[in-house]
């Protein structure tokens, strides 16, 4: 079902795989692929990531059979064996996946096998058998919850009424993942919540063993994530609230405490101790800088639950004037389109703004180009830029891929988020 | 008698092996006697596939798509060439950036099992009809090459109907070499069959081909023609950022050199075969001695040889006095380095200028070529191991931790995190070559030698994802096979 795409924003469904289960403490993805499947997978997720790639293994250092045309012949699994072998003895892992590239599934090796005969000898392999022409790395996300459920997570783990898993989003394919969570985390940590991120703060293989005790799955997305909340579910019970759109600013963020408030059933006074505590921090700094960013009209190029979010932020706490946004991720279902619009369309005061759905640099480009109504203030990704430079209108890089800045903890998400984000729409010109 | 094609895939040459742990002595000698034989590792860490090469050779040149045959991932490595086109085009003072046309055609299930042709047709028509480009690129990859893709057939068809871009298909399938820089000949290969199909044009006096990869700085590019241009060289500088023009203007030069020693060796052999251009094939230019002997080569062939002696000893006085300031602060230091073929020997060549100890070098191929650098080596460094590794990094970590290095020169990533002081000498958005570019080298190993603050405090914090037992292991026990 993939489309053919000029300048795609990511890799396949084993790039997605690969760098979600990089971002996990001490877990160790093995590649029975071909040979520059390893660098190409990490290039094309963590390498436009703004610059940052897994601490534990990345790219070259992922351990590979490295399927050559011995294997393609012959088959490969002698070479896969000897390779989880070698990996269980240097590698310093809790946690081995084994993924699939398309030599091998198209040859069509049986890795399952393969690796139960390390489970069998008590070692932690798991078998991820998805090879790479199957998706996009946003399947790649899914892939990796849905093995969890299948083959990791533990049943009958004891309830722990305060404890919440976040799931929606995605390492690396979205750069702030790390900011993003952190700040969810200490948002909801202020509500007396416990957060497994499981991507932040070292949490690993154990903390997703365990996380069948939360009391709530929380969904920050407006579409990913649909088919595994609902195995979930059947399977341990847990139930998912969906955020339709990631937060940005006071708003939005107020309105995310409220439903984690709602479905969780908190005392009232210390949420709306919270939120006032929160909302007087944000305003009391927007205070100190009235009238120093200029007015704009926007354009909006990002996968849908950024640009559900900055679009939101802008228009509704910003007072800027949404034109265009283009949620530039293949989506297949009409109503995950649907949520997606009406995310955008329900604005407190701004008129919406046009909505397009492609993924394809060509049509962005076109779209960008041919909007009759003027664009001050393009948001975008690195492949942006040129439409930019091109319109000579003001240029912020704040979704993937994302090349030209560095990115460590920062966050456009969130009460704090909001404010860095508009830090960095100030341009002085 | 007609000579056998090269086939591109570097494996087909007799005596070149990629898998081999051993010192500077032994494999100078086991060379000569012939020992060396293809091994393999049973545990082996990720290699870079040739169809990076392929791809990011040519991504710089104007009016041109790339069409990759291929699901997703396979362009995700393509972001290096296409940061490297972006500020390539900014260090030459251009104001509106432009992106390379990348189209995937997205290879799915579907086209795993009825094949993926439609799917690559209507790529490149895509491609076409929204850019009019003058070269069309369509390159192989792993799955298109097993499912049966013919992706020549359909470039040819193709070719009839968009006669007005040429259609220039790649075989760079992964699978097929374990050298990447396989892709580098993939390209140049087909550049030969399509683009120039050994049509003789006239000759244009002082014209040289100067190959040069995508990782070479424009300031690199300003120094080497600054070089060549004083022997009286008018440089075509190919193919990075250059254009379907200069490229047909390759066998009007009067001889070939490159700036790499594994980038465009076999085409220039190629175009002396089928252009009549003779060619020098040296060494990277990295320190002194490299750039004498890259200088010397191009001279040499052009009948220069008097003129390039003038220029050398102008040049080393200049630069001699200001090195040994250099070599002063370096004197005697212990050096690991680690790179591309090209880089590596360049880098340890390099060291000698600045009278450093080599300790360890890790390359990824062993031949006649690096033979030739080993001998040099090996008359002024006694004792280093040798790594022959594309990358490997369990085994230069092994390595490294045992040697305990003064310096490590090469990608950083993993000595850092050991605490060592670690620099590259490829830096493809700032100088490193010539006369010129060694001040640069030179006094950056100085300065991050004297300043290891941060690779020390980093490797108080972090630890490599190695066990504490493979630090006591043989650093080549994956190693199967070989000598």
């Amino acid at each position: 079902m993939s489309q053919i795409l000029e300048n795609p924003r990511g890799g396949c469904v084993l790039a997605g795989i690969n760098s979600v289960l990089g971002a996990l403490d001490k877990v160790c993805p093995i590649l029975h692929a071909g040979p520059g499947c390893c660098m190409q997978t990490s290039a094309a997720e963590q390498g436009q990531s703004g610059h940052k790639s897994s601490c534990f293994v990345s790219s070259v250092s992922i351990p590979s059979s490295n399927m050559l045309e011995k294997e393609v012949v012959f088959g490969g699994t002698d070479k896969l064996r000897t390779t989880i072998q070698g990996a269980i003895d240097i590698m310093d892992a809790d946690a081995f996946f084994v993924l699939t590239g398309c030599t091998a599934g198209i040859i069509g090796d049986d890795i399952i096998s393969v690796t139960q005969e390390f489970q069998d000898k008590g070692h932690e392999v798991y078998p991820i058998d998805t090879p790479g022409f199957a998706g996009d790395s946003n399947l790649g996300y899914e892939i990796v919850w849905n093995t969890m459920i299948d083959q990791v997570i533990e049943k009958d783990v004891p309830k722990d009424e305060k404890l919440v898993n976040i799931f929606g989003i995605v390492p690396y394919h979205d750069p702030f993942w790390s900011g993003t969570l952190e700040e969810i985390d200490r948002i909801l940590s202020l509500l007396g919540l416990k957060v497994n991120t499981f991507f932040t703060k070292h949490q690993g293989i154990n903390d997703i063993k365990k996380c069948s005790g939360a009391a709530l799955n929380i969904i920050v997305n407006p579409w990913l994530w649909n088919g595994p909340a609902k195995k979930f579910e059947e399977k341990f019970g847990v139930p998912s609230i969906r955020i339709p759109g990631l937060f940005v600013g006071a708003t939005d963020t107020t309105g995310f405490v409220r439903e984690v408030a709602k479905a969780l059933s908190l005392e009232d006074e210390l949420v709306e101790k919270v939120i006032a505590a929160e909302e007087d921090y944000v305003y009391h700094y927007l205070a100190q800088s009235i009238g120093v960013v200029s007015w704009k009209r926007f354009a909006v190029v990002a996968d849908a639950n950024n640009a559900v979010g900055i679009t939101r932020y802008l228009a509704n706490d910003f007072s800027f004037t949404p034109v265009l946004v283009i949620i530039s991720e293949p989506l297949f279902r009409q109503e995950d389109k649907d949520r997606i619009i009406a995310q955008i369309n329900d604005l407190e005061y701004a008129v919406p703004p046009r909505i397009v759905f492609t993924a394809d640099q060509y049509e962005i480009n076109q779209a960008l180009l041919t909007e009759e109504k003027e664009i001050t203030l393009l948001i975008g990704s690195s492949n942006e830029r040129e439409v930019a430079l091109e319109k000579d209108i003001q240029f912020i890089l704040a979704s993937f891929p994302m090349n030209e800045r560095l990115v460590f903890n920062r966050t456009y998400a969130g009460y704090r988020g909001g404010l860095t984000f508009t830090e960095d729409l100030y341009d002085n010109l | 008698m007609e000579t056998v094609q090269y086939s591109g895939v570097r494996e087909s040459k007799p005596g070149r092996i990629n898998d081999l742990g051993t010192t500077g002595k032994e494999v100078e000698e086991n060379f000569k006697k012939g020992c060396l034989k293809r091994a393999d590792r049973s545990f082996a860490q990720g290699l870079q596939c040739q169809q990076i090469n392929s791809m990011a050779a040519l991504m710089s040149l104007e009016d041109s798509v790339f069409i990759s045959h291929s699901p997703q991932g396979c362009v995700g490595c393509s972001i290096m060439a296409v940061d490297m086109y972006r500020v390539g085009q900014a260090h030459r003072g251009i104001k509106n950036i432009k992106n390379p046309r990348i189209i995937v055609t997205n290879i799915d299930q579907k086209s795993v099992v009825f094949g993926g042709e439609q799917k690559l047709r209507d790529s490149v028509k895509k491609a076409v009809e929204q850019y009019n480009p003058k070269l069309a690129f369509i390159y192989a990859s792993c799955a298109s090459g097993i499912i049966g893709d013919d992706i020549d057939a359909i470039a040819s068809d193709l070719q009839q109907e968009y006669p007005d871009t040429i259609m220039v298909p790649i075989h760079c399938e992964g699978f097929k070499s374990k050298i990447c820089a396989s892709g580098f000949d993939a390209a140049f290969l087909s550049i030969n069959k399509y683009i120039l199909k050994k049509e003789k044009i006239p000759k244009e006096k002082g014209l040289v081909n100067l190959f040069a990869p995508t990782t070479v700085s424009y300031a690199d590019q300003r120094e080497m023609e600054r070089m060549l241009s004083q022997i009286g060289i008018k440089v075509n500088y190919i193919p990075f950022y250059s254009s379907l023009e200069k490229i047909k203007k390759i066998p009007a030069a009067e001889a070939s050199t490159s700036i790499c020693k594994v980038f465009a060796d076999e085409f220039m052999k190629t175009l002396w075969e089928d252009y009549d251009i003779p060619y020098s094939h040296t060494v990277m230019p990295i320190g002194i001695r490299n750039t004498d002997k890259w200088y010397r080569g191009i001279a040499k062939v052009l009948g220069k040889e008097k003129e390039v002696e003038d220029i050398i000893a102008m040049e080393h006085k200049r630069i001699e006095p200001l090195v040994a300031a250099i070599r002063e602060r370096l004197q005697g230091k212990r050096v690991f380095i680690c790179g591309g073929t090209g880089r590596s020997f360049a880098a340890a060549a390099l060291i000698d200028d600045f009278g450093m100890e080599l300790v360890g070098l890790e390359t990824p191929t062993y031949d006649d070529d690096a033979q030739v650098d080993i001998e040099y080596l090996n008359g002024i460094h006694k004792n280093y191991v040798v790594d022959i590794a594309n990358m490997q990094p369990f085994e230069q970590a092994n390595l490294v931790n045992k040697l305990k290095p003064d310096a490590f020169i090469g990608v950083p990533d993993w000595a850092a995190k050991l605490g060592i002081p670690t620099t590259h000498v490829l830096e493809g958005k700032r100088p490193t070559m010539g006369y010129d570019g060694l001040l640069y080298l030179g006094n950056k190993i100085a300065d991050q030698l004297q300043n290891p603050g941060f690779n020390v405090k980093l490797s108080q914090h972090v630890k490599l994802p190695y066990k504490d037992s493979w630090y006591e292991e043989n650093a080549f026990k994956y190693i199967e096979g070989g000598v």
